[in-house]
């Protein structure tokens, strides 16, 4: 086969060939000693650091967030549960087309511009790779159904279930319980270094109300557990897990079916309600109307909600009126007709002749009777304390608070909780201005007139109060001065909670402890005084209350009271003509107490209603706080309140003689 | 295959019924050997993929019947068609470059009708080989000057070919195919020496000018890794923490976190190493080298005891280009060559790079077979 290269050198050939080959083989062994050296080099010499950088990456120490403590109304409703919800989150780095992929998730679920919004600032933001940036919260079965069928065709989309905060009864806990919403930056900032590792995987926090104040029961103790992750951050299995201590559930003195009663008896208007539980101070029903849906802050308001929230400046369902000032009109006559008698200015017996206006000594200004806008004008004759209340004479008070001065006026209603913020578990409530001498130079820096002594004495000018002040002095004159705190949280786990705090205020003292009884009779008054052949001698509230429910089978105690909105000048006050807007019409107050004067059962309750602009304290606040008076006796407790004729004919003669 | 056509004489029957099978057992043992590993390492790293699997083993059979078709081969019809087959190889390429289909950014699949789709280029790495062997060997070596610079073509034209195809890596393969095929044949080495300094100062005007950004990238990396450890990094520091973490005796089989996990960036194929050095250790790693240095070791004796230049240098040419593929590979998985995209032989998925390889033992039987002869005959 080689015979035409017969002259070839075959052998020099082979000898070249195997020198290469040696060649060849001395760099393949160099080659070979290089793999060999460096494979030692990563296997023996850092196996060590290797092996750590291995379980780093695959290691994770991860946070297991406490389930959130439920919250009970005293009935054992459920005012705030945790429901599991589905979300919608994408792994940008697991999908192909973001854009096409949204497109057809619009198609799937409700996208609206800011869900879009909220996701590309997400994912503007430095975030880990392959993690998950939600895109929607709460879906719907449906649109559970739609992605579930229609997943594998898209990459990185998944649904993820969660507990979410769910408030069953929505608006009408809304003010009271709060809610919780997303953390943010400011209040994580604020958490010192232990309480920091304990929010490590909790998302939401108490934002107003119950859930705010609670926050360090409810939230509970955070668990950890280390996983495995693959490298798309997919957790591939637990290896060690630490359980979370779930938050504590916690039980108010809140009754879900009198705060139904108390928005259904406001009806239209706005306003609020505090009603109180006189022998514990527990709050039973605290409403602000119009409320709002606090599950909608829970799961990230959108901007449309919350710009509607906020700019409706008439309605203003985010404030609450219950825990917010007004002036409190007549409802404070009952405490400024206790100071009188306490400091021994007036009596039983004194009586003053109300012409129907008042003039300081020496000045020209008449203040006028001007709850009263008939056209018959005057006033209401030779008038007792007694009748000062169930009448609400203004001028009476006008005397007395002259009398007085300012100095006793604010020392003696500050122990009803005037000016201060008594409650154990509100701090987010105002104090309202209790005014005085030193107030009006610190905040004015004018001296005190005695003119405005006399605004004071009806709960006017200086003088602001909360709708939960005034229940909370209703129930000190329920309890015959016996201070009780007010509080929303009854017990935890079962035990009743104990306020260290509660007995750091003390009780109301009377020179005469009969002075309580007097006044509650005089408020007794208020809502049973009947018409008589006497002009201008019935209860300001009998007609919408008393009067209304013949049947009416216990004694409710209160005092109606009209404030005034805007200055608008006294002499045209009185004018019958003045069209005013709505929204400059008088609020509307009612202060009670219930059953007043039994002799067997003790006030179960003591309440404030606020009736924004709603013009009237006797006709419009007072059957308000009737119903809820009724509801709460009658329906929810339902008291046995007949009580013997003997004793009946006593209760009655009080009211009438 | 049917050996009458091209028989020289005798009875056709005994002729057959005489011969036996050219096949060389121990060879044989080790691409098998080879083979199960590459199985079992594509198991892991798949995360037991029965139908991946499957696919392999029936490619990996598929080879194995090519290789013992091949082997019955007669060496001088190969020989004698080298030319042919080169000039076929071309046209294939040139088809490739006219209805080529792209797969992982290389277009370089053929899909014509009536047959499996497969990669033109990766026939290339032997049938170069073969080409220049044939040609160097029909005149006295060492090869003069002008006849290296034809050969220099002869290679040059298909790795450029394949360079157009956007496969750098096979385009290498085969130009360094070409390239042992001379250094075996004699080649000057001071022309080697001085072509390889041309090499190096070419480099820098090729970084600096030509290169892609990828390519760049590769390059820094390699220098740094941790200059963009999420980045351009991010493969060769997975890769290093998986073999570094096996230790000696590695983490077991099936047991490889950064396989089981896939932080070894494409674990099926060009890093498969990676998997096996994770999951089997430096004793595995070692026993895998040593597989290929068993295979490098008896390829290159049939080199030797090979009787002609012609089969001589083929089968250096093939023995040697598999051992560069397999170092290439390992070397870059561990970090001591920037990221080549080249697959392991044997081990990694593939289908018509494992049916070559193949072939490529397949013409070493043959020409074992064919030297076997040769002594019969000068006996």
């Amino acid at each position: 086969m080689t015979s035409r290269w017969k002259f070839r050198d075959h052998e020099a050939e082979g000898r070249m060939f195997n020198r290469r080959l040696n060649l060849v083989l001395f760099f393949i062994f160099l080659m070979l000693a290089t793999l060999v050296v460096k494979l030692v080099d990563l296997q023996v010499m850092q196996y060590e650091y290797f092996a750590a950088r291995s379980d780093g990456n695959r290691l994770h120490v991860q946070y297991v967030p406490p389930e959130r403590g439920l919250i009970y109304d005293r009935a054992g409703a459920l005012i705030a549960d945790n429901t599991p919800v589905y979300s919608l989150t994408i792994v940008p780095e697991e999908v192909d087309d973001l854009e096409a992929t949204l497109d057809y998730l619009a198609g799937l679920v409700s996208l609206d511009a800011d869900d879009i919004e909220t996701f590309d600032d997400q994912l503007r933001r430095s975030r880990v790779p392959y993690s998950s940036v939600p895109l929607r919260y709460v879906l719907t079965e449906e649109e559970k159904y739609r992605v579930a069928v229609n997943g594998h065709r898209m990459p990185g989309v998944r649904m993820e279930p969660q507990l979410m905060r769910h408030y069953p009864f929505a608006d009408l806990t809304a003010h009271a319980v709060g809610y919780v919403s997303h953390i943010n930056q400011q209040e994580l900032d604020a958490l010192d270094e232990t309480e920091f590792e304990n929010y490590g995987g909790t998302t939401h926090i108490g934002k107003t109300g119950v859930e705010r104040t609670y926050e360090h029961l409810l939230h509970g103790q955070v668990g950890y557990e280390t996983v495995e992750k693959n490298n798309r951050g997919r957790v591939t299995r637990v290896l060690e897990r630490t359980e979370a201590i779930r938050g504590r559930d916690i039980v108010l003195h809140l009754d879900y079916r009198l705060q139904q009663v108390a928005v259904e008896a406001l009806g239209d208007y706005r306003g609020a309600v505090v009603a109180i539980e006189p022998a514990s101070g527990g709050i039973l029903a605290m409403v602000s109307k119009p409320g709002f849906d606090p599950n909608l802050f829970v799961t990230g308001i959108s901007n449309r909600d919350y710009s509607a929230l906020v700019t409706d400046e008439i309605n203003t369902p985010l404030f609450d009126r219950s825990t917010n000032p007004y002036p409190p009109g007549s409802t404070i006559k009952p405490v400024l007709g206790l100071a009188g008698l306490h400091f021994g200015h007036i009596d039983y017996e004194f009586t003053i002749m109300d012409p129907g206006w008042f003039r300081l000594p020496g000045v020209s200004y008449r203040w006028n009777n001007w709850t009263m806008r008939t056209a018959i004008g005057g006033g209401h004759g030779e008038t007792d304390l007694r009748k000062a209340i169930y009448q609400s004479s203004d001028t009476f008070f006008y005397q007395l608070g002259h009398t007085m001065g300012i100095d006793q006026i604010h020392d003696f209603m500050s122990l009803f909780g005037f000016g201060d913020n008594l409650a154990l578990d509100i701090n987010y409530a105002r104090t309202g201005v209790l005014p005085s001498r030193d107030w009006k130079m610190e905040t004015r820096g004018e001296p005190w007139y005695p003119g405005d002594t006399i605004n004071s004495s009806i709960g006017q000018g200086y003088m602001w109060a909360t709708p939960l002040q005034l229940a909370t002095a209703a129930a000190v004159i329920a309890n015959e001065g016996r201070m009780v705190r007010p509080r929303m949280l009854k017990s935890v786990a079962g035990e009743l909670w104990d306020f260290p705090e509660q007995d750091s205020v003390p009780d109301v003292l009377l020179e005469d402890p009969d002075y309580w009884r007097y006044m509650r009779d005089a408020m007794t008054m208020v809502v049973h005084r009947p018409y008589s052949n006497v002009f201008r001698d019935y209860g300001t509230a009998y007609e919408y209350t008393a009067r209304a429910d013949p049947d009416m089978n216990y004694l409710l105690a209160g005092k109606t009271g009209t404030a005034q909105v805007v200055g608008i000048d006294q002499s045209i006050r009185s004018s019958e003509d003045i069209r005013v807007s709505d929204l400059n019409k008088d609020h509307a107050l009612f202060i009670a107490f219930a059953p007043a004067a039994h002799p067997v059962i003790a006030p179960r309750i003591a309440l404030a209603v606020f009736v924004e602009n709603g013009e009237s304290g006797s006709a419009v606040a007072g059957p308000v706080a009737k119903r809820i008076s009724d509801a709460w006796l009658l329906d929810i407790l339902g008291l046995d309140l007949e009580v013997e004729p003997a004793a009946e004919s006593t209760a009655a003669s009080r009211v009438s003689e | 295959m049917n050996s009458r056509s091209y028989g020289q004489a005798a009875a056709p029957q005994g002729r057959w019924a005489g011969r036996s099978l050219n096949v060389d057992i121990g060879l044989l043992f080790i691409v098998v050997l080879l083979s199960i590993f590459g199985l079992a390492a594509l198991y892991s790293a798949s995360d037991g993929d029965s139908a991946l699997i499957q696919r392999q083993a029936a490619i990996t059979g598929l080879g194995v019947v090519a290789m013992l078709v091949v082997a019955q081969l007669d060496l001088r019809l190969v020989q004698r068609f080298a030319l042919h087959i080169y000039l076929g190889g071309l046209a294939l390429l040139a088809l490739v470059l006219a209805f080529g289909v792209e797969a992982n950014g290389a277009r370089s699949w053929l899909d014509l009708p009536g047959l499996p789709s497969f990669q033109p280029s990766e026939l290339m790495k032997f049938v170069v080989p073969g080409m220049l062997a044939a040609y160097l060997a029909s005149q006295p070596l060492p090869p003069r000057f002008p006849r290296i610079l034809v050969a220099g073509l002869l290679v040059l034209l298909p790795a450029g070919l394949i360079v157009l195809q956007n496969d750098l890596g096979t385009a290498m393969l085969v130009a360094m195919a070409g390239f042992f095929v001379l250094l075996l044949a004699g080649m000057s080495l001071r022309l080697i020496a001085f072509g390889g300094l041309l090499a190096l100062l070419a480099s820098p005007v090729w970084f600096l000018f030509y290169a892609q950004e990828h390519q760049k990238n590769r390059i820094r990396s390699f220098v740094d890794p941790y200059n963009d450890p999420a980045g351009a990094g991010y493969n060769i520091i997975q890769s290093q923490i998986a073999i570094g973490s096996g230790g000696v005796t590695g983490k077991g089989f099936g047991e490889g976190d950064q396989s089981r996990l896939d932080f070894i960036p494409e674990s099926h194929t060009d890093f498969i190493f990676a998997v096996i050095a994770e999951e089997f250790g430096l004793a595995g790693a070692l026993i895998l080298i040593g597989l290929f240095a068993l295979l490098l070791w008896r390829g290159l004796r049939i080199a030797v005891n090979a009787g002609d230049m012609f089969a001589r240098l083929l089968a250096g040419g093939i023995v040697l280009i598999v051992f560069f593929n397999v170092y290439v590979n390992m070397a870059m998985v561990i970090g001591l060559l920037p990221v080549i995209g080249l697959p392991l032989p044997l081990i990694s998925r593939g289908g018509t790079a494992i049916v070559a390889f193949f072939i490529g033992f397949g013409l070493l039987m043959s020409i074992g077979a064919d030297s076997r002869k040769g002594a019969a005959r000068n006996r």
